[in-house]
């Protein structure tokens, strides 16, 4: 295992130029680094290592960053992370911002902000990372209980009632639970809830989102042949109804 | 994409304005038919002879009529077809300037930061060295893509006065090959010429060596073979000469045959951006051929089973050996 005390930075860049050259500037200014090449080794690295930063290309085999960010800020809204993209345009970056990225940086970049950026992102991480008690309790910004209905998920136990009564919701339904919260009223595709929800890449069949659908609503539909939260968008994919206020 | 309003839907106007001539056609007829009866009656009643006024023939009426909805209808349509091809073009570039820049752009920030650890960092000489080499790597990718932008525009603008010289193509082939060698390291590439003649054939050298360099650059780009192979057949098949670019690559679906050689055309998702490259590789390749009086065609037995291009070049235009002629 690495040195505790070094900071672990998580490149994730396809082009292997670019990723060895920030390599190299990240660990001469002492911190730990690994390079991810594409969108899935990304999200597998940023699970088994656990990294204290990542730097993210958008432009990306498999699954695109923006879905990596998403995926990721699913379970972990705390972790810094700065998106290094060629593409700088205001609409880019308001993008990026949305999906919850910490700072945005447009290709070419100058190597000393750079730099400075990630010490700064590292110093507020770490200040973050002291004020919460715990790992488990950093997860997402989420409320830890959530209410729709007669509906009531609670994420820390992953206990949930609904009309059929007291339900035990398994981690990957608790996950995909909680991007519909992220997204309310927004739809999102089949493809889409594959790449962030699973963080499986083109290819992999999208019946499985669906059988994932046809459970919740059984969950939390009153009717599940009428459901009220759970749509359907034909041609689209599903969306998530409901107003808090 | 933005969200236009309905009822401006290029579709929907086009298919009410049809709607809208076909049904003043049949108005016309209706009308003028009734107007005609009606005169008709009219002149009985007044007991003219109804010959004499009304000579014009009816059916040539409705005939004059029909043809001239009939020029109408084609104009709106040839109209129609223009806009979908301008919108269509307008999309494909809007893409190809995104991919562009990125394909610009990531060179210029590796050759970038390069520099500014040198200026910041001294680093061990044999570091130095392979870093320098990735320098070079870059700014050769840098010229490549500048090269292809202004290859297209020299083509384009069909101002295009390259030299046409009358050359052997199998030795053009392996002259280019002995020539690049370095390029295409850690691949096998053959040439077979099963006929052993030679193909003599007027090209522009330059313009074919463009050709080549991107049919040997995409064999070798888009191959996830652990050695990628190229083999390079010439066969003579009924009145053409077919020159088979084989490659074990990845391969692509049926669907893409034709359009893979449209200009800013790419496979894969634009709005994602797992496209990658300037989509003009192949319309390069094909434009070139269009010049030299041949085709492309493409053929892959699906994703991940390698493809086939083939340019096809008249037979008649080859010169069999010794036949010397001073046409053209």
């Amino acid at each position: 295992m690495s040195n505790p005390t070094k900071s672990q930075i998580l490149v994730v860049e396809d082009e292997t130029h670019l990723a060895e050259g920030l390599k190299l500037n990240l660990t001469l200014k002492g911190y730990d680094v690994m390079i991810a090449e594409d969108g899935i080794s990304a999200l597998e690295k940023w699970k088994e290592w656990q990294p204290d930063l990542i730097v993210l290309d958008i432009m990306l085999p498999g699954i695109d960053g923006l879905s990596v960010l998403r995926n990721i800020r699913l379970e972990d809204e705390r972790i810094p992370i700065l998106i290094l993209s060629a593409r700088g345009d205001p609409d880019d970056r308001v993008k990026g911002f949305s999906y919850g990225v910490d700072d945005y940086l447009a290709k070419p970049f100058n190597l000393n902000e750079f730099l400075l950026r990630i010490e700064r992102l590292l110093t507020r991480g770490a200040w973050s990372q002291r004020g919460a008690d715990s790992k488990g309790n950093s997860i997402s910004s989420l409320p830890r209980i959530y209410q729709f209905g007669d509906n009531r998920i609670d994420f820390k136990t992953l206990k949930a009632d609904g009309p059929s009564g007291e339900i035990s919701l398994t981690e990957q339904e608790a996950r995909l639970l909680r991007l519909f919260i992220a997204n309310r009223g927004r739809p999102l595709s089949r493809r889409k809830l594959l790449e962030i929800g699973w963080g499986y890449a083109r290819g992999t069949t999208t019946r499985t989102v669906d059988n994932f659908i046809v459970r919740l609503r059984k969950y939390f539909e009153s009717n599940p042949k009428k459901p009220v939260y759970f749509k359907s968008l034909r041609s689209v994919g599903y969306v998530f109804n409901h107003d808090p206020e | 994409m933005s969200q236009s309003k309905w009822f401006l839907h290029p579709i929907l106007i086009f298919i009410s304005s049809i709607a809208a001539v076909a049904l003043s056609l049949t108005l016309y007829i209706y009308w003028y038919v009734e107007v005609r009866t009606g005169l008709k009656s009219v002149l009985e009643r007044a007991n003219l002879d109804s010959d004499q006024v009304l000579t014009s023939h009816t059916w040539m009426v409705i005939l004059v009529l029909s043809i001239l909805v009939g020029i109408i209808l084609m104009g709106i349509f040839i109209i129609f077809v223009y806009n979908q091809k301008t919108l269509q073009l307008y999309r494909l570039q809007r893409n190809f300037i995104n991919n562009f820049t990125h394909e610009l752009k990531t060179p210029v920030t590796s050759l970038k930061l390069y520099l500014e650890t040198f200026r910041t960092y001294e680093l061990p000489r044999e570091d130095q060295l392979k870093y320098i080499g990735y320098m070079v790597q870059d700014a050769d990718r840098l010229t490549h893509n500048i090269n292809r932008i202004l290859d297209l525009a020299k083509i384009e603008s069909k101002t295009y006065e390259g030299k046409f010289v009358r050359e052997d193509l199998v030795q053009e082939l392996e002259r280019f090959y002995e020539k690049y060698r370095r390029l295409f390291d850690g691949c096998e590439i053959h040439i077979h010429n099963p006929s052993g003649r030679s193909f003599l054939y007027r090209i522009s050298p330059a313009l074919f060596e463009i050709l080549l360099m991107n049919l040997f650059t995409n064999a070798i780009k888009y191959n996830e073979s652990e050695v990628p192979c190229l083999d390079i057949t010439f066969k003579t098949k009924g009145r053409g000469l077919y020159i088979r670019f084989e490659d074990n690559g990845i391969g692509l679906p049926q669907s893409e045959f034709r359009k893979i050689f449209k200009k800013f055309y790419q496979i894969g998702r634009s709005e994602d951006m797992s496209a990658k490259g300037t989509g003009l590789g192949l319309h390069l390749v094909e434009s070139i051929a269009r010049i030299h009086k041949g085709k492309m065609t493409a053929e892959s037995k699906g994703s991940g089973k390698g493809s086939v291009f083939s340019l096809i070049l008249p037979l008649k235009k080859l010169r069999p050996e010794g036949k010397e002629e001073s046409d053209e």
